[in-house]
């Protein structure tokens, strides 16, 4: 690579981590009340409206959950204590999020699994083929490449 | 003919039902043509069974035609029309009508099936006694035969009532206040049903065993049909979701989302893997077997939604389909296998892959991310019935979870999509990929600068939207080469418009990314003249309509959004459907959607509304990108020139 390609890919990668470093700092984790209580309805389910978050549904319980959340929010209550509370009102399905323990913590892992045994997979066969490359040759390939051969 | 009186004119049910009964005979026709002849060698009898396709098609055309009229001449005698059209329905929703509940979508469904079919066995017709395309065909019709045996039997959409009710049930009614509905499951249906062609084609190759890349250059143009049929349903019912649903959302990662999702996702790795397979001969077990699974996700997506195991918005009354569908669903699998297994031998691919970096390393790489992708959309959406299943426990799997798993995986996405078009076959040397690759980093990382002044925050957002940029760059500089080599044909074939396409997929990450991370809401208790704020943007509320429209009471605000002009979101009591209806009103610009939905129907004697306004950036950035997404893969569909050669005379033109 000509030298003036390190120069420019040096900038970019400083313009890069200078600007992901920006975006993350600008990024806080929730400080209010608010904005807490917002994240917690954002992964509660409403109860009666298949799928949708009690933020988006228009259903009358979904405003009740709502209207608890600002309330346990306020009381001063930890997220987990909020959502045991609901899970305790509603079922377990109102929570959007499986629960990481038990065998709902197999939704978690299975996919990390499969992911890492897939990739070890791909990489084991790269390296056969590699390998393998060309250094198989039937007796069909001779018999052709010779009679080929042969005439000249 | 047609006499209309008591019991009204039962005439068309029973020409509804002849039409099933006529296309059920003509597939099962064709079947034992085609069996007996190929059983036989005889392959001039061959032929024959597209005659039997023609029957099929003329009876399914016949049933379809038979419901739209009773639909249209509000024939409630029939039951389909009874339960779920009424006299007041507007015209476009009554011809919609045939998809909006169960019995219809599955008529629907066999009528485009029929469509594909009539149209293989034309376009074949003078290959038909070619034995891979007389299996193909007879894998489709076998399709065909389960499918119309459904509306023969459990599903029968020409049912009658002995007494007419005077005025239908109608629809839910949130299935009939937009346009989007009379197009979005006919595309969606264009595309699941599509893959049948391909599946029928993947079968017959592995049956006759020419399992060379023949059968894949015939099947090229019917997969890329269904492909962007199925990509641009998905769109619509995400765009008609935003639009109706009145949540300001576009995907909910509901069950039957997920459906549609799966073979899309399985579909979307088999267009480029295949690139592979043709240039190099290698991948044959696993484009077979993504074609498969595609077709098979199409079946086990419809048990899923139509069969009530699963709840769902978009969820039809439970019926006894289930177990059929389910039982299909399971010998598609075992045929599948069987074959792949039986002919495992032959599939070996000659080549080998040399270097992770190339471009058959990047298709392995996206690959891999669309499976995991899949895998994890799939798992997603069975766990909560595995686990209840297991030990009776209610779980949900929302979108946080589907956020969290996918995000990544998206990101690694854009970021093989950024790379690929730089890398050569083969293997690419680092001093190559240095070069290549500046400019559409350098584009990149500007993007990232850019979003940063414009207000973006967040790691994976910036990264996600930087990634865009640098696809957008690594495509475009990729066209711009092709077009000075070759002309306009640069930008068409499938490595020109599948960077089209890409751009197009860019430009939709833009506004999928920013419209989830950066929207701001806030809700309104409003008298007439009050004034709100958010994000920037100013809203008066001018005015109230409140009338009866018909049975309905609709409660209109008038809304005065500053810089738009006013828009009116309305929200609507039906007598027959317990909770009111909310009409969102969008105000859309390229910059930010201004969402405005009512929350509540308010009081008789109120002048008080609760106003709903979701502010949300580039969301009109995502149809684009479909736009562009759809119009790349036409493109595609146009066959390109890779190389214009040095001693060609067409140098210099």
């Amino acid at each position: 690579m000509k030298q003036r390609h390190w120069i420019s890919w040096f900038c970019i990668a400083l313009v890069s981590s200078l600007a992901l470093v920006a975006a993350s700092v600008a990024d806080d984790p929730p400080a209010t009340e608010a904005e807490r209580a917002y994240e917690i309805k954002a992964t509660m389910l409403c109860p009666v409206c298949d799928g949708q978050n009690v933020l988006e549904s228009n259903a009358p319980v979904a405003a009740a959950i709502r209207a608890q959340v600002d309330e346990l929010v306020s009381e001063g209550r930890s997220d987990a204590e909020i959502r045991a509370w609901m899970a305790r009102q509603y079922g377990k399905d109102v929570n959007a999020n499986p629960p990481r323990t038990g065998i709902g913590s197999l939704i978690w892992i299975v996919p990390v699994f499969v992911a890492v045994a897939s990739t070890g997979f791909l990489v084991f066969a790269f390296r056969k083929w590699r390998v393998g490359r060309g250094s198989e040759l039937s007796d069909d390939d001779v018999t052709i490449v010779s009679s080929l051969r042969e005439p000249t | 003919m047609l006499v209309r009186g008591t019991g009204s004119y039962v005439v068309i049910a029973l020409l509804g039902t002849f039409g099933v009964a006529v296309g059920f005979v003509g597939a099962i026709g064709g079947v034992m043509t085609l069996v007996s002849s190929l059983a036989s060698k005889r392959e001039e009898h061959h032929r024959r069974a597209i005659t039997w396709v023609f029957v099929m098609a003329g009876g399914c055309v016949l049933a379809v035609t038979a419901m739209e009229i009773g639909l249209l001449r509000d024939d409630f005698s029939m039951q389909y029309v009874a339960a779920n059209s009424t006299r007041a329905t507007p015209v476009l929703y009554k011809i919609a009508t045939l998809w909006g509940a169960l019995e219809g979508s599955l008529l629907l469904w066999v009528f485009v099936l029929s469509v594909y079919v009539t149209a293989v066995s034309i376009s074949f017709r003078r290959r038909i006694e070619d034995r891979l395309v007389a299996w193909a065909l007879l894998t489709m019709l076998v399709v065909c035969v389960f499918f119309l045996g459904l509306l023969v039997g459990p599903a029968d959409p020409f049912g009658t009532l002995s007494i007419a009710p005077i005025d239908g049930d109608g629809l839910n009614p949130l299935l009939r206040n937009h346009p989007l509905m009379a197009i979005h499951p006919v595309m969606l249906y264009l595309g699941y049903v599509g893959f049948t062609v391909p599946f029928g084609f993947a079968v017959a190759a592995l049956v006759t065993g020419r399992l060379g890349e023949g059968w894949l250059v015939l099947t090229r143009i019917w997969t890329l049909i269904a492909w962007v049929s199925l990509t641009v349903g998905i769109l619509l019912g995400a765009w008609w979701s935003y639009e109706v649903l009145g949540w300001g959302g576009y995907w909910a990662w509901d069950p039957v989302e997920n459906a549609s999702f799966l073979p899309w996702l399985t579909g979307t790795a088999f267009i480029h893997s295949v690139i592979v397979q043709e240039r190099r001969g290698m991948l044959r077990v696993w484009n077979l077997s993504l074609l498969l699974a595609t077709f098979a996700l199409t079946i086990f997506g419809t048990f899923l939604t139509r069969s009530g195991v699963i709840d769902s918005v978009h969820e039809f009354s439970a019926s006894s389909l289930g177990p059929l569908l389910l039982s299909f669903f399971a010998l598609i699998l075992v045929v599948s296998v069987a074959l792949v297994g039986w002919r495992g031998d032959q599939l070996r691919s000659p080549g080998s892959i040399d270097s992770p970096l190339s471009r058959e390393g990047a298709f392995l790489a996206n690959n891999l991310l669309f499976t995991l992708f899949a895998f994890v959309v799939l798992l997603g959406t069975v766990f909560p019935l595995i686990v209840e299943a297991i030990n009776g426990d209610q779980l949900a799997v929302g979108r946080p979870y589907f956020d969290r798993m996918l995000l990544p995986i998206g990101v690694a996405l854009l970021l093989v999509m950024g790379i690929a078009p730089t890398l050569t076959w083969r293997s690419t040397a680092g001093a190559v990929l240095g070069t290549r690759a500046l400019v559409p980093a350098a584009i990149g990382a500007a993007t990232m600068v850019l979003a940063l002044l414009f207000g973006a925050e967040g790691l994976g957002p910036v990264m996600g939207i930087g990634l865009g940029g640098f696809v957008i760059g690594s495509s475009a500089r990729h066209l711009v080469f092709a077009v000075v080599r070759n002309g306009w044909r640069g930008i068409t074939g499938r490595s020109g418009g599948g960077m089209v396409a890409h751009i197009g997929v860019s430009l939709l990450a833009f506004g999928f990314i920013a419209s989830t991370s950066f929207s701001e809401e806030g809700e309104f208790q409003m008298r007439p003249g009050d004034r709100g704020s958010v994000a920037g943007h100013q809203i008066i509320f001018v005015d109230i309509v409140d009338e009866m429209d018909g049975l309905n009471r609709v409660v209109r605000a008038q809304i005065h959004v500053e810089g738009r002009g006013i828009y009116s979101p309305a929200i609507t009591q039906y007598p027959t459907f317990g909770r009111p209806i909310a009409t969102p009103s969008v105000a859309t610009s390229f910059i930010d959607d201004v969402y405005l939905s009512l929350v509540a129907i308010p009081e008789e004697d109120s002048d008080m509304v609760v106003i709903r306004v979701l502010v949300e950036p580039l969301v009109a950035w995502m149809w684009v990108g479909g736009l562009v997404i759809a119009g790349g893969s036409l493109l595609a569909i146009v066959p390109g020139r890779r190389h214009v050669r040095a001693d060609s005379e067409e140098v210099g033109v």
